[in-house]
């Protein structure tokens, strides 16, 4: 009796198959989910003598699918040409109501609503030899109706696009006040 | 894309590396300078053989898109076509049906207005007659027209062919006959090529041409030797550095038939020499 005890040969883990099902230590390591954290603004990189910064090229107009596809077209083509393209975002949607006055009376009647759609194509080091035929493509193949406008990026435009919070806001004015 | 480039790419970037830079120098033509500059203090009084100029290719850009090819007018339709076959009915549309149907059943005897719902306003203005007050606003509207009326052919007048992009040409006496050229101006001590180039355009004339230059960067070169009998000690010839610049004022004033010219891409070769010619054209697009 005392022998069945004594022969405990765990014959199990010396097996060829021990751990035949594993797979967790495959998965990728999963972290634990943090909290997001507050968007900082991406350190805007100065220009040198021969690259620019990071510029903004900004589509805007009234018809939807020139803006867009014209942007996309941009886009495409600095992938093409090896230009770094940061981001690629929409401004909001501007709508300006356009009123008539009335011929015979002096109250203005709406007459219609133009919705004005912007694009940027944020690029970042941009070789000053290669700007000018990038721009020169640009300007020519810029459709009917749309504005192009090449500026560079500064801290005030990263934060236009932020919604402002008016509560936020207030109560921090009465806890200095 | 980078051909045009390599002539001038290369020694550029051994500027940049050698030279330090000055404060605020985005100028990638003033290192240049600076960089013969410095030879000539090295070197004695051994100045360059070579004469430079600066030149500006200033070009209109096209005012109005191409006018389509046939087989892209009949892609054009067909995909509307295909577009609208698929596509919902918007809300106007809808609101002509429900019009359409409540008219029908407005004729019928056992008709009773109380059932209708939401029918308060509607009876003063229906969607048909909206889409006559739009249509009818559609016929007052004039766009403007595609051509402006001026001869296609008349060389000297800007308004030529909106649809293609122009190149400013002037006729200009280099040493004794009168050649077509981009129009450009001796470089002198102390200036960038760049700002050559800006007084090259500002010194035509008779023109005032507001234009915006598109970067330091000169776009193309072309060098020729002067001829025997004028190659004085020291110079051999010129070098001319192409700088791109976009016309941004449109004021029309008519200038002297004879020595300006405003052509498109293909019309170069009836007025430029062709080794001045083969060297322009590598820069210019006619997108």
């Amino acid at each position: 009796m005392p022998l069945g005890v004594l022969l405990t040969n765990r014959q199990y883990r010396s097996m060829p198959t021990h751990g035949i099902g594993r797979y967790r230590h495959l998965l990728p390591k999963a972290l634990p989910k943090k909290k997001k954290d507050k968007i900082q603004a991406k350190q805007i990189k100065a220009p040198t003598a021969t690259e620019f910064g990071v510029l903004n090229v900004c589509v805007s107009g009234y018809d939807l699918t020139l803006v867009e596809h014209y942007s996309q077209y941009i886009h495409n083509l600095c992938s093409h040409l090896d230009i770094k393209v940061d981001e690629c975002y929409a401004l909001p949607t501007k709508s300006t109501e356009v009123m008539v006055m009335q011929e015979q009376g002096t109250k203005m009647y709406l007459d219609g609503v133009l919705k004005t759609h912007e694009r940027v194509v944020q690029i970042s080091e941009m070789k000053a030899t290669l700007f000018p035929i990038l721009a020169e493509v640009l300007l020519k193949n810029q459709p009917e109706g749309v504005q192009l406008c090449i500026k560079q990026h500064t801290e005030a435009d990263f934060q236009a696009r932020f919604k402002t919070r008016p509560e936020l806001q207030g109560l921090i004015a009465k806890i200095n006040n | 894309m980078a051909a045009p480039f390599t002539r001038v790419y290369r020694p550029l970037w051994r500027i940049i590396t050698t030279t330090t830079s000055n404060g605020r120098v985005r100028n990638v033509s003033y290192t240049r300078q600076q960089w013969s500059a410095q030879n000539v203090k090295t070197a004695g009084a051994a100045a360059s053989p070579w004469a430079l100029h600066g030149a500006v290719c200033v070009q209109r850009l096209p005012v109005v898109s191409q006018d389509r090819s046939p087989i892209e007018e009949k892609f054009m339709e067909l995909m509307q076509q295909m577009e609208l076959e698929r596509s919902l009915l918007a809300d106007h549309e809808l609101k002509l049906l429900d019009d359409a149907a409540r008219m029908s059943r407005k004729q019928e005897e056992d008709y009773d207005s109380d059932e209708e719902e939401d029918y308060k306003d509607k009876e003063i203005v229906t969607a048909q007659d909206l889409e006559d007050v739009w249509e009818q606003k559609l016929k007052e509207f004039q766009p403007a027209p595609r051509t402006q009326g001026v001869n296609q052919k008349d060389v000297s007048s800007s308004e030529r062919c909106l649809a293609d992009s122009l190149i400013l040409l002037v006729k200009k006496d280099i040493g004794s006959q009168k050649l077509w050229l981009l129009p450009q101006i001796q470089w002198q001590m102390g200036e960038t090529l760049r700002q050559t180039a800006e007084r090259a355009l500002a010194s035509l004339p008779g023109a005032d041409l507001k234009a915006t230059f598109l970067g330091n960067a000169p776009c193309g070169f072309y060098k020729y030797k002067y001829p025997k009998d004028i190659q004085k000690e020291g110079t051999v010839g010129a070098k001319v550095f192409f700088f791109k610049a976009v016309l941004s004022s449109h004021k029309h004033l008519p200038l002297e038939k004879n020595s300006f010219a405003w052509v498109k891409k293909d019309e170069l070769q009836d007025f430029l020499k062709p080794e001045y010619l083969k060297q322009v054209r590598r820069f210019i697009m006619a997108l």
